[in-house]
């Protein structure tokens, strides 16, 4: 990979663990802002960053790679993103250019 | 007619490879979906389709009887697993096979081989080679050739080094993966490498020393910190308090196992009991941690070399293999144990696989000729797609269903989204197939459908790319019916323009922030003031020809503190269904907010922007009337007159209205000064797109002069970017687009020339041709003259550059006595 995109890519996942904290904790709050705003110019140039949290597990989705804690269930969830999903526009294609790492559990 | 099989396969018991020689190196083909070049040798049967690789890995532990995994082992025995979800049963040579068939996915060629190289283990016997074979048949490869993986990872090695001479006498291939152990003494024999004599262990490997390290080294730690009773049991258990921070703990160990490849220490990081947790983990705790394992495997090693009754001084060097030999300890005791060089110059992931596509390019098969084969080469069957779906819909995911009409039997299937986000894993293509499609927000979603024959080989059927769009364009969403422009200042024209914020047939609900910067300081106790003013019509419009939408006026009083120029401020437009805009702006310098919210029937108007817009507009309007009275344009010049005489009772009126007025004529005058500004900005319109147009010709040709001067490939690629759609916005009949790819095309130039020392040389002449006299400053442009004749002479041309800017600087400024822009301040 490009070591642009592989610095980009750790940025995002940097990024992406201070917005989990920022929204978890409420005296973090200020900082929102500069992080959502460190997410838009990432947007801005191409990449978008999808957070599955809190979304369906399914088998067919391959954006993400799954850990599945508890027992396996009809009904799955993600409980946990430790990566995000991380896709690229370039030249009006779109991939995947990391794949997320999130643990499922029943719901 | 013979032809070289070229293509390679690691059949790995952990994970598989597929690479391809050509033209004298070997290509290691990634996974479409997620790019990676590892595919997991994991094979999982749900209901109604079959899953291989990554996302069957994920399911190994909590659905173990339809998922199988390291089949390797079993291969040439007769064991074969019951597959519950299935009712029947496969074997290892039918898994190896799907592991097979999946790799050829990855061939992103288009090329269909029939004949392939795979590697198999040292150990294996003529039985197990056989079923490899068979597993290779099955998947559709005609001819399937082995190759022992210590002698591919030496090829590779040897390759590598394009040194032969590393050939010569015996060498050992350790091999430690993510889940086994491989040893083999490698030797050449009669002219020919042979592996004679190996060890290993099949439960040995990566995946143990992550475990290692959450078992030895953070679960200890943790509990020095805090009370976790019977942690490492709630850890494990699948019904644990803590089951879920293990898989967390999994995945962050491998990345701590892979940073203290290259660091002394790492740092993990996690949350227990909502509490955060910060471990340090050393280099020497995990080495202490795996040292018994790596032991255990030079320990083997040493077995090979005393039952061959070699020395360390026999043996060449120890060639490393596998994702594991990436610690370093393992490379050092390895080393400093046998006393032997430890070789590590090839990639040890993708070394065995690389090896296989290096012997493929040496082998040849004779090319196939039978019935059936151009049967399935030339012929594809007539199989068509009556689909059927909802093209665009606001839900995540999407019914998909079709009808197939021609010859279905022993065909299989699968969906895949062209970005790479699904795969419906392989399915049996039957009369009726039909699959919820996974959507990606916000997008349109393309999918497409792959038909396979029973050897898995794709077959050029005729079948329809599936469309969805999800959100973004949602036929129950309304769209913009013009774009939405925030105005800032254009200090270069002493104007202002438009910044386009939301494009036309953008779909509401819309929101969007952008950072600019504040062009003037605004202090508390002064009467200058901030205005973010939204507007709705063309991006390429004069901001006093669009409809204001909402204003927000941040006035010196209102400050916390005063506001400095250059400070930024953070704007953020949304606009709902209901077409209410909401303005939020933050000046980030005192982190000071102010918010309103815009109802389209209720229309703003701020008498001090319509007095400045009237001024800018004054301004204009004069610019134009010299224009076409010098080009003798009467006509044109007339209209000019009349739009400035209503310019002038407008400014009349406006002196008399108060700030506070109730009455409508605010807005009568705004709607006046709208269509002033629209019947100005068309007067005379054709003559200045004829001249723009010149203009961007000049330019154009000029620009791509200096590109192929310099041969610029970069640049070049830029220039055609511009130059693209240059049909297009030519015929727009819009000065704005022109203008602006205009100023592109200049830009561009200018990042060419500047870098030119001719360019600084010509305008430090042209200053210096000017009389110090005429200068602002003469005494100072004098100094700065004889400066530059210094630094020509020197050709110093940063210092000449220097100069020119000083000079430049001390011109008279020609705006000097122009009325100054009150503008918006920002910009």
């Amino acid at each position: 990979m490009d070591p642009l995109l592989t610095l980009h890519i750790r940025i995002i996942n940097q990024v992406f663990e201070l917005d989990k904290k920022t929204a978890a904790k409420p005296e973090l709050q200020s900082l929102q802002r500069n992080v959502d705003r460190i997410k838009q110019h990432f947007e801005e140039a191409g990449y978008t960053i999808v957070n599955p949290l809190g979304e369906a597990y399914h088998e067919t989705r391959i954006d993400y790679e799954a850990s599945i804690t508890g027992d396996m269930a009809p009904e799955m969830e993600i409980v946990n993103v430790i990566k995000p999903v991380v896709y690229y526009t370039t030249g009006g294609q779109k991939s995947i250019l990391q794949k997320g790492v999130v643990i499922a559990a029943a719901k | 007619m013979s032809h070289q099989i070229n293509f390679g396969i690691d059949l790995g018991t952990t994970n598989s490879l597929i690479g391809k020689f050509q033209n004298g190196s070997v290509e290691i083909f990634k996974n479409p979906f997620g790019q990676k070049e590892t595919l997991p040798s994991v094979v999982a049967f749900r209901k109604d389709r079959i899953i291989v690789g990554d996302k069957a890995r994920e399911l190994i532990e909590k659905d173990p009887e339809n998922v199988f995994s390291s089949f390797k082992r079993k291969m040439g025995t007769s064991e074969s697993f019951f597959v519950p979800n299935t009712g029947d049963f496969k074997t290892p040579v039918e898994l190896s096979a799907l592991v097979l068939r999946e790799l050829k996915n990855f061939i992103y060629t288009g090329e269909k081989p029939d004949a392939v190289v795979i590697t198999i283990p040292a150990s294996f016997d003529t039985i197990q080679s056989n079923a490899t074979k068979k597993a290779g048949n099955d998947a559709g490869f005609r001819e399937v050739q082995l190759l022992q993986e210590p002698i591919a990872a030496s090829l590779a090695f040897a390759n590598k080094q394009n040194n032969t001479a590393g050939l010569q006498g015996q060498w050992l291939v350790y091999d430690l993966g993510g889940g086994t152990f491989d040893v083999a003494l490698v030797k050449i024999v009669d002219g020919e490498m042979r592996v004679v004599d190996h060890e290993g262990d099949n439960y040995l490997g990566g995946v143990d020393f992550d475990i290692a390290i959450i078992e030895k080294l953070v679960v200890p730690q943790l509990q020095q910190q805090g009370n976790y009773p019977d942690l490492l049991s709630q850890l494990r258990s699948a019904r644990g308090k803590y089951n879920t921070l293990y898989h967390i703990l999994l995945k962050k160990a491998e990345e701590v196992k892979v940073q203290l490849t290259t660091s002394t220490a790492a740092e993990i990081e996690f949350e227990i009991d909502d509490q955060d947790i910060y471990l340090t983990i050393t280099r020497d705790d995990f080495e202490t941690t795996i040292y018994d394992s790596i032991q255990y495997s030079v320990d083997l090693v040493k077995k090979i070399l005393t039952r061959n009754q070699l020395t360390s001084a026999d043996v060449m060097e120890v060639v490393m293999i596998g994702g594991s030999t990436y610690i370093p300890l393992v490379k050092t005791l390895v080393a400093s144990q046998l006393g032997i060089p430890v070789n590590c110059s090839v990639d040890p992931t993708t070394a065995v696989a690389v090896g296989a596509a290096w012997y493929a390019g040496t082998r040849s098969v004779a090319a196939p000729q039978t019935k059936e084969n151009k049967a399935a080469a030339g012929n594809a069957p007539d199989i068509h797609f009556k689909t059927a779906y909802q093209k665009n819909t606001a839900d995540k995911e999407e019914y998909f269903t079709a009808i197939v009409t021609g010859p279905v039997s022993g065909l299989s299937y699968r969906i895949v989204r062209a970005d790479g986000g699904y795969d419906s894993g392989i399915k049996p293509l039957q009369e009726r197939i039909s699959e919820m499609l996974l959507l990606a927000e916000n997008s349109n979603n393309i999918f497409n459908i792959l038909v396979f024959d029973a050897a898995h080989n794709e077959l050029a059927v005729d079948a329809p790319a599936i469309s969805i769009t999800q959100g973004k364009f949602n036929i129950h969403g309304q769209p913009l019916p013009n774009d939405i422009c925030i105005e800032i200042d254009d200090p270069e024209n002493n104007t202002t323009k438009l910044e386009l914020i939301f494009e036309k047939n953008a779909i509401l609900p819309l929101r969007k922030t952008i950072i600019k910067e504040v062009m003037k300081t605004i202090l508390r106790s002064g009467r200058d003031s901030l205005l973010i003013n939204v507007v709705e019509g063309s991006r390429y419009a004069i901001p006093g020809s669009c409809v204001p939408l909402g204003m927000i006026e941040i006035k010196g009083s209102d400050l916390i503190t005063d506001l400095v120029k250059g400070s930024d401020v953070e704007i953020t437009l949304q606009i709902s269904e209901s077409r209410d805009l909401s303005v939020k702006a933050v000046l980030l310098m005192n982190e000071q907010e102010f918010s309103e919210i815009f109802n389209p029937l209720v229309r703003q108007i701020n008498i001090g922007k319509l007095q400045d817009d009237i001024h800018q507009l004054k301004i204009q309007a004069a610019s134009k009337m010299k224009r076409f009275k010098s080009s003798q344009q009467y006509e044109l010049a007339a209209t000019v007159q009349e739009i400035q005489s209503d310019l002038d009772s407008i400014s009349d009126r406006l002196e008399v209205l108060s700030i506070d007025d109730v009455t409508d004529e605010k807005y009568q005058l705004e709607e006046r000064k709208r269509k002033l500004a629209q019947q100005l900005d068309n007067t005379g319109k054709d003559q200045q797109i004829v001249e723009v147009t010149e203009q961007y010709f000049k330019q154009k040709d000029h620009c791509l002069w200096h590109i192929q001067e310099e041969k610029d490939e970069g640049r070049l690629a830029r220039f055609e970017q511009i130059t693209k759609e240059e049909s297009t916005f030519l015929s727009s009949q819009s000065y704005y687009t022109i203008k602006a790819k205009t100023d592109e095309l200049i830009n561009l130039g200018w990042e060419i020339v500047r870098n030119k020392p001719s360019t600084w040389i010509n305008n430090y002449h042209f200053y210096a041709n000017i009389p110090p006299n005429d200068y602002t400053n003469p005494q100072m442009a004098a100094r700065f003259m004889e400066i530059g004749e210094k630094a020509l002479a020197r050709q110093n041309y940063e210092e000449l550059k220097a100069a020119v800017y000083q000079l430049h600087n001390l011109m008279p400024d020609d705006k000097k006595n122009n009325q100054p822009l009150k503008g918006t301040g920002i910009g």
